[in-house]
């Protein structure tokens, strides 16, 4: 069931300069092309297992100045960039684009889920999303593959120069 | 004759004088060399604001008059007139727009008004070297060619020849009737949509004035308003159309008899290689079809062709040859229509994948009554009657992905009713719509579009993703955008609400015109408000879905509107031609082609001997583009001469 605790809009909380910002960000250019048509939702296989997500539902609260309510919201994170909405949408909005500039202006303002946290924890320690143990190799090598060493220094570097470390670890 | 110049500055109420400090301007422009006198006016396009101007050209002598107001797209016919009213040459006057490029766009008084003695000031010098220029008339051909003999073709060459003139109906297709003819009712008052049109094809075959030509196309045109030859292709039928009954033995005995898709049925039935467009087609011939005719394909077909053999009339001809005439008329009216999306372009939709997938004119021909089921709607492939029918709005219109943007504006009402027209046949069916927004602005429409929902027509506002097989079914999937819910929907039948396209057959005639096209690649017509059937081509005028998407009545209403355009210079039997056009200096052109080359309405030609350029007057719009081209200065465009816009140049920059 969608969320029951929804209220009146108060218009007086609302920040319309918020559409502005999305504007100005790279990935958010062309959101207020949207005509709320809906045929991301219907294409979307992760708005398919929740009704959390609800891409559709994001732009036309963005677009009204919910600012809060987007940046601290969960549903931002659940997109997983498949580019079917990409694809279908009539406004050629661009989707994923968009939710990924929308995430980094709410990982800016101090908005990262832990469970993304997490993944740039082990980004950071391991250079990648599995810790590579002997397990693994020894495993690799029963099927013949060549082993795979950690190259964490490196990505690491990545993610400092991207300013992402700074931002999970704040 | 020395300049002695009025200048007027308008207020034009608040428009202008709430911006611009009017009054200073004037009194500025009263020191400005060769003015005589300068006012400031309330409204200068008044009466008494005219009358003040022709009180000042007997009271002062004047010789030049400029106005300072708004653009010369608005007044500046009306001021030409007012001093040509008092013996002055109307190209003596010159307009300074003060309010579109000053007070609308300007917030400071300071700025604008100092701006606008700029442009006052520019307008002025160039006034004072303004020459007199003669507007010409050029005769008049009584005679209008009609090019697509649909349903706006139709009824614009009715139109001038029911006002008394000639009109040549141009038809590439065998028959007359264009996309109409394939719809099965109208909207919506649910009338038999073909046989109004058919009604209309008789009418045009009956009448005196109309001489149609049908399975011919236009390959050619000359000239220019009163005056064009319209050069005429007549493809060969191979069959004496006089002779030809319809009786149809000759199709029978065809031997590629029910082979090969039937254009008229979109494919859904079969022909033969010889046939009528459709049973009720005019004119009333058989034609044969030259891509798939064995005679003409390869030579020979069995000891003779059964087609001639079998022709109780001995019409069938294939000796006939392909003819080219050439028609000369006064004006041109363009009706080429549109083209259907093509549904495939949208390949989430499955059409062509699945059989229940169709396009709303398949539904048309399947519910027509001299359809390819006889009226029956039936799934294609099983061919039995849906349960469920779904029906998706805008499939190739507001949609960026594929570049329409526009919205097609029939598809709505064409949905609402079909759903209606699936609701009678199959009462025990259901019908679902999904919709973006219901644009229901036709005449009656909305109590149409209420009457399908009062009949159970399920409307659910979303736009579907796609539509893909699930056992039996077809499955469409959509956000349910009211409930916020994501819906599948079973159906066996789902019927794709396609867009208009600008017809593809239009753009060879759109290019032998040299006729403009709006953003959405349909025709563009002069000015959308005041000129909407008008073209920037004097003489040539535009009819139906050729310059935007719209439905019977809109088309019919412009059809009417551009038949009566044509017809007011094949009645008036003379036309004026523009007066400022571009002139060659023999001695400084060199002959070397460049303003030919620029120039895009074919104006300008060389001399056949003399190695020089000549203008053609009547073709030349006084566009300029050829005096820039000229790398010797040897063409002058009057009204806008370079000593004349230099000094305008001059004035502005001097102050």
């Amino acid at each position: 069931m969608p969320e029951t605790r929804e209220r009146i809009i108060d218009v007086g909380d609302l920040e319309p300069n918020f559409r502005n910002e999305i504007l100005a960000e790279p990935g958010g250019e062309r959101f207020m092309r949207c005509f709320s048509c809906g045929t991301c939702v219907a294409g979307c296989p992760v708005a398919g297992m929740t009704e959390k997500y609800n891409p559709r539902r994001i732009v036309r609260m963005a677009l009204l100045g919910m600012r809060q309510e987007v940046l601290a919201s969960e549903f931002v994170w659940l997109c997983s960039t498949c580019y079917t909405c990409y694809e279908r949408c009539p406004q050629d909005v661009h989707i994923p684009d968009l939710m990924n500039a929308i995430r980094n202006i709410a990982v800016r303002e101090g908005h990262v889920p832990p469970a993304f946290r997490q993944q740039a924890e082990l980004l950071r320690d391991h250079g990648r999303l599995y810790e590579i143990t002997n397990y693994e190799n020894q495993r690799r090598q029963e099927a013949g593959l060549p082993p795979i060493q950690e190259r964490g220094d490196e990505v690491r570097r990545i993610l400092v120069r991207s300013g992402v470390l700074e931002e999970v670890e704040s | 004759m020395a300049s002695r110049i009025g200048v007027y500055i308008c207020h034009c109420g608040i428009n202008i004088g709430a911006t611009v400090d009017v009054r200073e301007v004037a009194a500025y422009a009263g020191s400005l060399p060769h003015v005589v006198v300068a006012r400031d006016y309330m409204y200068m396009c008044s009466d008494p604001g005219q009358e003040m101007i022709q009180q000042d050209v007997r009271d002062y002598d004047l010789n030049r008059v400029v106005v300072a107001s708004c653009s010369p797209r608005m007044h500046e016919t009306t001021f030409r007139t007012v001093i040509e009213e008092v013996g002055v040459n109307p190209y003596y006057f010159e307009m300074a727009n003060i309010r579109e490029q000053v007070s609308w766009v300007h917030s400071t008084r300071q700025i604008a008004t100092a701006k606008a003695k700029e442009l006052v000031a520019g307008t002025v010098a160039k006034a004072s070297l303004l020459e007199p220029l003669e507007e010409r008339e050029v005769a008049v051909t009584p005679a209008a060619v009609v090019i697509g003999g649909g349903i706006a073709g139709l009824e614009a060459a009715l139109e001038i020849a029911d006002a008394g003139y000639k009109a040549y109906l141009v038809e590439r297709q065998p028959s007359l009737g264009g996309r109409m003819a394939q719809l099965n009712k109208t909207f919506p008052r649910m009338e038999d949509a073909g046989a109004l049109v058919v009604s209309e094809m008789q009418r045009a075959m009956e009448h005196p004035n109309v001489e149609v030509l049908a399975y011919s196309e236009v390959v050619d045109v000359e000239g220019y308003i009163g005056n064009f030859q319209v050069k005429v292709r007549r493809k060969p039928r191979f069959v004496d159309a006089a002779k030809c009954t319809a009786c149809g033995k000759c199709a029978e005995a065809c031997v590629l008899a029910g082979q090969i898709a039937d254009e008229f049925q979109l494919g859904m039935a079969k022909r033969a290689a010889i046939y009528q467009a459709f049973p009720e087609g005019l004119p009333a011939t058989y034609t044969v079809d030259p891509a798939h005719c064995l005679l003409i394909q390869e030579g020979e077909c069995q000891a003779g062709p059964p087609c001639a053999l079998a022709c109780p009339e001995n019409a069938v001809d294939f000796d006939q040859q392909e003819t080219e005439s050439t028609l000369q008329v006064g004006a041109i009216v363009v009706a080429t229509g549109y083209d259907p999306f093509e549904a495939g372009r949208k390949p989430e939709f499955g059409y062509g994948q699945y059989q229940g997938v169709i396009t709303a004119l398949e539904f048309e021909r399947l519910a027509a009554a001299n359809g390819p089921t006889g009226g029956q709607i039936l799934i294609p492939g099983t061919q039995k009657a849906p349960e469920h029918v779904v029906f998706v709005h805008c499939v190739g219109s507001r949609d960026k992905q594929i570049g329409n943007e526009y919205c097609s504006r029939v598809c709505c009402m064409y949905t609402a009713k079909q759903a209606n027209v699936v609701l009678d046949q199959l009462p025990d069916s259901r019908v679902t719509v999904f919709y973006m927004d219901v644009r229901a602005f036709t005449k009656g429409g909305e109590e149409f579009y209420d009457r399908a929902r009062a009949r159970g027509a399920r409307y659910r506002r979303g736009n579907p993703s796609e539509i893909f097989w699930r056992g039996d079914k077809l499955v469409i999937r959509a956000e349910d955008t009211l409930l916020r819910r994501t819906v599948e929907v079973e159906a066996d039948m789902a019927v794709l609400a396609v867009g208009l396209e600008p017809g593809a057959a239009g753009q060879g005639v759109a290019q032998m015109l040299k006729l403009s096209r709006t953003g959405d690649g349909f025709l563009a017509e002069a000015h959308p408000k005041l000129r909407p059937v008008d073209t920037t081509s004097d003489g040539i005028f535009l009819a139906g879905t050729c310059q935007g998407p719209k439905d019977i009545p809109d088309t019919v209403a412009q059809a009417k509107a551009a038949a009566s355009s044509a017809l007011i210079p094949l009645s008036m039997g003379k036309a004026k031609v523009e007066a400022i056009v571009s002139s060659v200096d023999q001695e400084l052109c060199v002959g070397c082609g460049l303003c030919e080359a620029a120039c895009t309405y074919g104006a300008l030609s060389m001399h056949p001997w003399r190695g020089i350029m000549t203008v053609n007057e009547v073709l030349c719009k006084g566009c300029g583009t050829c005096s820039v081209a000229c790398p010797s200065k040897a063409i002058k465009l009057g009204h806008f001469t370079q000593k004349q816009t230099l000094a305008m140049l001059d004035a502005i920059l001097s102050l």
